[in-house]
C-alpha cells in the first residue's frame, strides 16, 4: 500500500549488541529509548502512541513484554500496544496509527534477549506441533535445507556464500553496534568445517542481545523538528504458508509481493538493509526485490553481524534511515524477516526531500 | 482420541488415530545484573541496600538500576543502606492446600514490610514468633537474619524479588506499640 498520510523518521538508536548482556532487557532498553527521544526532539509526554515488539519466549519471563514499559515511562498512563514480533512490525503498526488524524508523533521500539535461552530448542516450538517441533525443526537446520536447495538449483555457490560473510564483517566493522566484525579470507572461510551441512558457521547469524527504538512523526511535525526526515514512502508486509514444505525455499514470493506493494521499483534504490540472517537468504531477497549489482547491501554489516532478534528488522529500517537522515541518500529501502525460511516479510521503502 | 489412560482410541469407521507424546523443557540461564550483584553481597553482610531516585524519591528494593516513573537509570551513587524493621502493613494468611511438592502443613502468613525510614518494602516476608493469629498492620517487626556461614543468596536473581529467605528469614515483633494506620495507609501492598 502507498503511504496515505506522510510519516517520517525522526529519531533512532541502538544498543550495542552482546553475546550475553550482563544489563537485563529493560535495563539495556533503558538508554536506547532515551537516545532515540532525544534525537527527535519529541518530549517523552508528546508520544501520541507507543509500539513494542519483542517475545517472552527469549528471555523465558512471563509478561517479559510488560515489564518493557518501563523504560518507556507509562506512568501517568499511556497509550501503548505491543506485537509478537520483530519491532518492525510494531513500526508498522504505529504507522497505520498514524494514519487516523489526531496524533502526530509515535515511539516504536523491538528488544530481545536471546542468550538466556537455547534458539534450537525454542523456535521449533512455534512449528506445526504435530510433524516438526517433535523433529526439533530450529532455524539452522531449517536455513540448511533452503541453503541446499538453492545450492542444488545454482542459483548461488558456498564460496558465494562466503563472500556475503566476509562483507557483511568488514562493512560490521565501522558499525559501533556490531558483534562479529573483522577482515576474513574467503578462502579460509571455505575452509572450515560445516556446522549443518551446506553451512559454516559464518553463514549463520551470531546470537545476540540487543534493542532497537524509532521515533515517527507525521508531516509538518517531523519537519519542524528534524532537518532530513526519512519519509515512509511505502510499507508493506506478506505471509506465506507456515509449513515450510508447501513453498518453493529458494524465492520469496511474500518479499517480491510486499516490495510491489510498497513501491520498491518505482525509482532507483541506493541502498538496502535487509534481515538475511543466514547468507544464501541475501541472493533470495535481492531477486525478490529487483536489486540490481548498483545497490548498496547491508553497510552496517546487517544481520550476520548482529542478530538481536525481535529487534534485527527495526534496526534495519533504522540503518536504511539514516542513510537518509545522516548519510545524505535519496531513497534506501529497510527489510524484516519472521518465520521460518524467510516465512513473513515487511518491506518499508524511505525517501528524503531532495 | 484418548481413554482416560491416554491409550489411542479408534473412531467409528475410520482409520485409527495414532497417538504420541511429546515432552519437552525450555531451559534458560540469566545472568545476574550489576544492581542485583551488589544487592546479594550486601544480603550475605546482612545488609538491605536500595536505589532511591533521586526525582521522586521512591526507593527501589531490590535495586533495579532505574525508576519507571522519572525513566532515570540509576546506579552506585543512587543506592542506600536501608533499615532491617519496620512496620506490617498489610498481610495474608496462607492456609496450605497439599498439592504435590507443598511443604508447609500450618496456616503461616506472607506480610508486607514497609522498612524504617529511608524506608522501601518488602513484600511476601515470613512473620516468625508469634501465633498467626495475633499478626495485625500496624505491628512492629524487625528481621531476623540467617546466621552468618548459612546465609546462602543462590536463589537471588533478576527475577526474584523480595523473596530472601536464604539470608533473611523473616520478621518477628519487637514488642514496640503499634503504629496507626495513618501513618502507613499510602503505602499498604
Ligand atoms: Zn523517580
Amino acid at each position: 500500500m502507498a503511504a496515505l498520510k506522510d510519516v517520517a523518521i525522526i529519531g533512532y538508536a541502538q544498543a550495542r549488541n552482546e553475546r550475553q548482556a550482563q544489563a537485563t532487557e529493560v535495563q539495556f532498553l533503558f538508554p536506547v529509548i532515551n537516545e532515540a527521544l532525544e534525537m527527535s526532539k519529541i518530549p517523552r509526554r508528546e508520544i501520541g502512541f507507543t509500539c513494542a515488539g519483542s517475545c517472552d519466549y527469549l528471555s523465558g519471563q512471563t509478561f517479559a513484554f510488560v515489564m518493557n514499559l518501563e523504560a518507556v515511562g507509562a506512568w501517568p498512563p499511556i497509550s501503548e500496544s505491543h506485537v509478537e514480533m520483530d519491532g518492525a512490525w510494531a513500526l508498522y503498526e504505529a504507522w497505520v496509527r498514524l494514519q487516523h488524524e489526531d496524533i502526530d508523533t509515535a515511539l516504536v521500539f523491538g528488544s530481545g534477549k536471546s542468550s538466556p535461552g537455547n534458539p534450537a530448542e525454542i523456535y521449533p516450538l512455534q512449528m506445526d506441533p504435530y510433524t516438526l517441533t517433535p523433529l526439533g525443526f530450529d532455524p539452522v537446520s531449517s536455513a540448511a535445507i533452503q541453503a541446499r536447495a538453492l545450492l542444488d538449483a545454482g542459483k548461488v555457490t558456498e564460496r558465494q556464500m562466503a563472500e556475503i560473510a566476509a562483507r557483511s564483517r568488514r562493512d560490521a566493522m565501522k558499525n559501533p553496534y556490531a558483534q562479529v566484525t573483522g577482515e576474513f579470507d574467503v578462502d579460509e572461510l571455505l575452509a572450515q568445517p560445516y556446522v549443518t551441512a551446506p553451512l559454516r558457521k559464518h553463514d549463520l547469524p551470531p546470537i545476540s542481545d540487543g534493542a532497537c527504538a524509532v521515533v515517527l512523526a507525521t508531516g509538518d511535525k517531523a519537519r519542524e523538528v528534524c532537518e532530513r526526515p526519512a519519509w515512509i514512502r511505502g510499507i508493506d508486509h506478506r505471509i506465506e504458508a507456515h509449513q515450510p514444505g508447501m513453498r518453493d525455499l529458494t524465492t520469496s514470493r511474500s518479499t517480491r509481493l510486499a516490495g510491489e506493494a510498497a513501491g520498491v521499483g518505482s525509482a532507483p534504490i541506493e541502498v538496502a538493509e535487509l534481515s538475511a540472517t543466514f547468507t544464501h537468504q541475501e541472493p533470495i531477497l535481492r531477486e525478490a526485490l529487483g536489486l540490481g549489482d548498483q545497490v548498496a547491501i547491508n553497510p552496517s554489516g546487517g544481520a550476520l553481524s548482529a542478530n538481536p532478534v525481535m529487534a534485527v528488522g527495526l534496526a534495519r529500517i533504522a540503518e536504511a534511515a539514516k542513510q537518509i537522515v545522516e548519510g545524505g541518500r535519496r531513497r534506501t529501502l529497510g527489510h524484516a524477516t519472521s518465520g521460518m525460511c524467510l516465512q513473513q516479510n515487511l518491506v518499508c521503502v524511505l525517501e528524503g526531500e531532495q | 482420541m484418548t481413554d482416560t489412560a491416554g491409550n489411542a482410541t479408534t473412531t467409528s469407521g475410520d482409520e485409527p488415530v495414532t497417538m504420541m507424546e511429546y515432552f519437552m523443557q525450555l531451559e534458560y540461564s540469566d545472568v545476574v545484573s550489576a544492581p542485583v550483584m551488589r544487592f546479594r553481597d550486601a544480603l550475605m553482610d546482612a545488609r538491605l541496600i536500595a536505589q532511591q531516585c533521586p526525582k521522586c524519591k521512591l526507593v527501589y528494593v531490590p535495586p533495579k538500576g532505574y525508576c519507571p516513573i522519572d525513566t532515570v537509570e540509576l546506579d552506585e551513587r543512587n543506592e542506600i543502606q536501608l533499615a532491617d524493621r519496620g512496620v506490617v502493613t498489610n498481610y495474608t494468611v496462607v492456609t496450605p492446600v497439599q498439592y504435590y511438592g507443598q511443604k508447609e502443613t500450618e496456616p503461616f502468613v506472607r506480610a508486607s514490610i514497609l522498612l524504617d525510614p529511608p524506608g522501601g518494602m518488602l513484600i511476601l516476608q515470613d512473620v516468625l514468633d508469634i501465633p498467626v493469629a495475633e499478626v495485625r498492620a500496624g505491628m512492629r517487626v524487625e528481621a531476623v537474619w540467617a546466621p552468618k556461614g548459612e546465609r546462602d543468596v543462590d536463589e537471588i536473581g533478576n527475577r526474584s524479588g523480595s523473596a530472601l529467605e536464604g539470608s533473611l528469614r523473616g520478621f518477628r515483633p519487637t514488642g514496640e506499640p503499634d503504629m496507626p494506620a495513618e501513618a502507613f495507609s499510602d503505602k499498604v501492598w
